[in-house]
């Protein structure tokens, strides 16, 4: 565990030093005046103002307000992605019926449609969540498809013989298999919805980091502007790791400990 | 009425250019409860989609196949199907145990404490019980073969279905299966057909060889391998009736395969 956490750690190192290094750029830049200290005041003095926020809490119902909304957003989007997703790619009919609607639909960047949801669903909760969750939706959607698609018919004539029927079939051999597929998409789909969560907050909100983020702005508190960006990129960094620690556990029998030389060939004879 | 009956079956495939080819031509074939018989033929001569047609996995395009006197038209529950390719057909995602249990764990009368049980028994018929809590990928690959056998047993099947299921193990661990594959056969009484591409591994387990051509694509001749059991690994294939069958049929089998390899 302690070798473990020791090779994580030499494993990060060039990598941080080389964002301590732009830090430090920034940092002379902004104290020798290249740039203007009005719109890119030193990183250290952001770093003053996270400490700030961290220090008297003020920090805490920004980050709660946007987090829950991303989490709401997110495990509807996923569960809705990966449901139809499981059904679309399993069944060629439906498959079939629904393939021109995702098409035409996945190309809108979500963003577009926070306007119109405004319309219908007004500028609170419910417009966000479900601009979070369209955002989620479609990358589930399409990458459970492959997943399915993808599921080795060995395995589902396996569970044939043993007189297993369609339904179970879905659920016991072709959800697991396609799990890989599904965590890949849940990646990608995470950085999506905290797009959505930070912008749907800037085009009608009262809260959130996106809230803040622009009102800082247009307050010209800039230096407040940039320890947000801080703290969001942490709180993006940290939910990857969380994603990430949820796969490997659930992924257990993934690549990483299988021993080499056990290859899954396709087709025979 | 005998157990099995394949009547005239037949199948054909359409191709991306919509050529039709046969690849299966008007195979009739019968086989007793509690037989042991063995399909041989060249790579490539349609065994496996026979076996599959057998198993109600993929339908005839003519002909019929009945089990029991019932026509196959999906997975007859009595017949379980063993794959060549046992790492694609054991789930990298469950345990040995739970891949085995997996046989009956779908059964409403069968709770998961019982299937489980069962499991392990038949694991130990297999000598795995002690891997039971491994990962499929932990173990060999004649050690996986077994988990599939022991899976496919826990469904206790009248008759199994066996596609080649020891040509992607090494020789030694091919011997040890086949005299494996015989101890339980002797123990359980299930019917096996057996596909295999090996005229040694046909005689040493079987009481019938069905000989397949590929062209065109049929059972060409079925021998009696009147050869004693208990068979034994090594005596056995020095035997003189074991020879002149290999012989024969190697012979049949070089002959009749066009394309010499």
């Amino acid at each position: 565990m302690l070798t473990r956490l020791r090779s994580r750690v030499v494993d990060v190192a060039p990598g941080a030093a080389f964002i301590a290094a732009l830090l430090l750029c920034l940092e002379i830049a902004a104290n020798s005046e290249w740039v203007n200290r009005a719109l890119l005041p030193p990183p250290s003095s952001w770093a003053l103002v996270v400490w700030d926020l961290i220090a008297s809490g003020q920090f805490i119902a920004p980050l709660t307000e946007t987090l829950l909304r991303l989490a709401a957003g997110f495990a509807i989007g996923v569960a809705a992605g990966t449901g139809l997703g499981l059904v679309m790619g399993y069944w060629r009919p439906f498959h079939d019926f629904m393939e021109p609607l995702v098409e035409l639909m996945r190309p809108i960047p979500k963003a577009a449609l926070v306007p119109a949801m405004v319309l219908f669903l007004g500028i609170g909760d419910s417009m966000k969540i479900t601009s979070i969750a369209l955002v989620v939706f479609f990358p589930m959607l399409i990458n459970t498809v492959q997943g399915v698609r993808g599921t080795d018919p060995v395995m589902i004539d396996t569970a044939r013989t043993f007189g297993y029927g369609s339904a179970a079939i879905l659920w016991k051999i072709v959800f697991p298999a396609a799990l890989p597929f599904i965590f890949a998409a849940m990646r990608v789909a995470l950085g999506l919805g905290m797009v959505l969560a930070v912008l749907s907050e800037m085009v009608a909100g009262s809260g959130g980091m996106g809230f803040l983020i622009l009102d800082m702005q247009r307050s010209f508190r800039v230096r407040q502007m940039y320890a947000w960006l801080v703290i969001l990129a942490v709180v993006g960094l940290a939910l990857t790791a969380l994603l990430g620690a949820v796969e490997r556990r659930v992924l257990h029998w993934g690549l990483t400990e299988r021993p080499t030389g056990v290859k899954r060939t396709r087709g025979k004879d | 009425m005998s157990y099995l009956q394949l009547a005239n079956v037949t199948k054909k495939f359409r191709s991306a250019d919509n050529l039709e080819t046969v690849a299966l031509d008007q195979i009739s074939l019968t086989v007793e409860r509690g037989e042991f018989v063995a399909i041989v033929g060249p790579s490539g001569c349609g065994k496996s989609t026979l076996l599959q047609i057998v198993a109600g996995l993929i339908p005839a395009s003519g002909g019929q196949v009945r089990l029991e006197g019932r026509v196959v038209t999906a997975p007859p529950p009595e017949a379980v199907y063993v794959f060549q390719q046992y790492n694609r057909s054991l789930f990298p995602w469950r345990r040995v145990l739970d891949n085995v249990a997996f046989a009956i764990e779908h059964q409403p009368s069968v709770s998961r404490a019982i299937a489980r049980e069962r499991a392990r028994h038949f694991l130990s018929l297999v000598a795995l019980d002690a891997h039971a809590e491994k990962f499929p990928w932990e173990l060999s690959g004649g050690m996986q073969q077994r988990v599939a056998i022991a899976r496919a047993l826990t469904a206790e099947p009248s008759i199994l279905l066996m596609d080649e299921p020891f040509s992607a193990v090494d020789a030694l661990t091919r011997l040890n299966l086949q005299v494996l594959l015989l101890s339980i056969w002797e123990r359980t009484k299930v019917t096996i057909v057996f596909v295999t591409h090996d005229v040694d591994e046909a005689i040493y387990l079987s009481d019938r060889v069905s000989v397949m051509t590929s062209s065109p694509a049929t059972i060409s001749e079925v021998l009696s391998v009147d050869v004693a059991r208990p068979r034994r690994p090594i005596e056995t294939r020095e035997e003189r009736r074991f020879l002149e069958l290999r012989h024969y049929l190697l012979d049949r089998l070089l002959h009749t395969n066009a394309d010499p390899a």
